[in-house]
């Protein structure tokens, strides 16, 4: 569904991914792991057409992406939750979860008709967020404003869905919450590509795993095969 | 009898003032977006209004004068995000304060060139007899600029709320890297801010024309008001320009009568000055809503 080949990246002159090559099979969930500062969100970040690859290719569905602007990427299929969550902060917990459905509604009149159902089905996967529906999205609490940032991804129907760092700065209890949201984004059938500092969980969810090293992809495997690999777990499983 | 001159001043000054909110909430709505306004937006009202009132001369009926001038604002609102602001914006530079002096400039010179120097009589329907309430005298062309500006700017603030493209456009305002990763154009919407903002200041343009007659000139220190006006207000804040456009047309009419009309200008340019050091975030800016 997703492939990545040889892709190089950074900001300005100094370059933060230096050849990834990476695959995400429809259906499945992938998690990107490693040390803070290898890359994995400036992965993200170019993947998703947020910031523009040097060299190298991104295909979604067989289709090269890697020259487009982001909104055209997010068109083609592809929902970025990004780092940070980067919810509308003024605007309610609907109108987020609406533009999540941007792409596919009416832009004029008649678009919350058309999305009343897929709402629904969001308020039904996190119920605070239909107690919130009116409340503006940055009054949220961190774990609220992730819950609210998925499902704004989800509104999209994504051919792929890329998650950057869900558990940043929550609290543990929270933390566990969201991996239970995304074991039921993976039990739903999602295509998505995780990247998590807790390496731990997100190998119990991922199907197989790519470790992130200095801009390169140092290890892949599957979970099991990678835990059983001392340097992973030296590094992060501890 | 003194006290009711005081009042009539007021009034008549506050409902010019209407005029300076509407270009301020003009800049609003591309700062919003881009975080840049045009600098030639006063030229822009000037040219609205001078190619409505050849519309007139052509023997168009008002009420397609109206809408045709709004057009004509909205397409050089268009074609100044096109050629001076996407140039600087797609750079991250801050280029576009100089190209939008620059594409100001260009558009007086055309008018110059195609309308002449001089400032001419604007005709308009709507009489000019004054209305009497509680013995002051408003006059029903006063009157629209009140009407005109504050239906201009509630059909806007309609189209922001209840549509999905108006969600959009506070979706870019409010993080235009988040946006983007929704299909939102920021593009797009960029120059869709532009083409409101130069349609609202067409209608300002057409509607103080009738009072203060159209010419090359007419909306040069206007301009500068309105801009005092969004500063003071804060460049985020919606309705706030509304309150110091009342305030500062009221000021300026009082100031003018007490101190003399060279006076006139004075209140606007003080105003801006207290707004740049004493709250920079503008009177009604909003402090931003955030929790990390």
């Amino acid at each position: 569904m997703l492939t990545v080949e040889n892709l190089h990246a950074g900001y300005g002159t100094s370059e933060v991914l230096a050849g990834v090559s990476l695959q995400v099979k429809a259906g499945t969930v992938v998690a990107l792991i490693g040390a803070n500062g290898a890359g994995k969100t400036t992965g993200m970040r170019a993947i998703s057409g947020m910031i523009r690859p040097n060299r190298g290719r991104v295909l979604l569905d067989g289709r090269p992406v890697q020259d487009l602007d982001a909104s055209r990427v997010a068109r083609l299929g592809m929902a970025h939750s990004p780092e940070g969550r980067k919810v509308f902060g003024p605007l309610t917990v609907e109108d987020n979860l609406l533009l999540g459905a941007y792409c596919r509604l009416p832009r004029f009149f008649g678009f919350r008709a058309r999305a009343a159902a897929d709402l629904e089905g969001i308020y039904a996967l996190f119920p605070r967020l239909r107690e919130r529906r009116q409340q503006a999205a940055g009054t949220l609490s961190g774990g609220e404003q992730q819950m609210l940032a998925i499902g704004r991804a989800l509104m999209a129907k994504p051919k792929v869905m890329l998650l950057d760092e869900p558990s940043m700065g929550l609290a543990p209890v929270i933390v566990q919450e969201v991996f239970n949201t995304i074991r039921r984004l993976k039990e739903a059938g999602i295509t998505l590509l995780l990247v998590e500092q807790f390496a731990k969980s997100a190998l119990e969810v991922a199907d197989y795993a790519y470790v992130m090293d200095r801009g390169r992809i140092a290890i892949e495997g599957t979970p099991a095969h990678l835990r059983e690999d001392e340097r992973v777990l030296a590094a992060y499983l501890g | 009898m003194y006290t009711l001159l005081i009042v009539q001043l007021a009034v008549s000054g506050a409902l010019m003032g209407m005029v300076y909110a509407l270009v301020a909430y003009g800049f609003q709505l591309t700062f919003a977006t881009s975080k840049s306004i045009n600098f030639g937006q006063g030229e822009l009202v000037m040219l609205s209004a001078l190619f409505s009132l050849t519309l007139i001369d052509t023997g168009l009926p008002y009420w397609l004068v109206v809408p045709g001038g709004m057009l004509f604002g909205a397409a050089l609102g268009l074609f100044v995000e096109r050629a001076g602001v996407r140039l600087a914006l797609e750079q991250k530079s801050e280029g576009w304060i100089l190209l939008t002096i620059i594409l100001g400039l260009l558009g007086f010179s055309t008018a110059e060139n195609i309308w002449g120097r001089d400032d001419r009589p604007f005709p308009t329907p709507i009489p000019s007899d004054p209305l009497h309430f509680f013995g002051i005298d408003v006059t029903p062309l006063e009157l629209s600029v009140a009407v005109g500006v504050l239906t201009v700017m509630g059909l806007v603030e309609l189209f922001k709320r209840k549509t999905l493209l108006g969600k959009a456009f506070e979706a870019v305002s409010a993080d235009r890297d988040a946006a983007q990763l929704m299909g939102i154009s920021a593009t797009r919407t960029i120059q869709l801010s532009y083409g409101l903002s130069g349609l609202v200041a067409a209608m300002a343009g057409i509607l103080v024309a009738p009072i203060t007659t159209v010419g090359p000139t007419m909306a040069s220190v206007l301009v500068l008001k309105a801009f005092s006006v969004a500063v003071v207000a804060g460049l985020d804040s919606g309705f706030g320009v509304v309150l110091v456009g009342l305030f500062l047309g009221a000021l300026e009419s009082l100031t003018s009568f007490y101190l003399g009309s060279g006076w006139r200008e004075a209140p606007g340019l003080v105003l801006l000055i207290l707004a740049l050091a004493v709250r920079p975030n503008g009177v009604f800016g909003k402090a931003t809503i955030r929790k990390v």
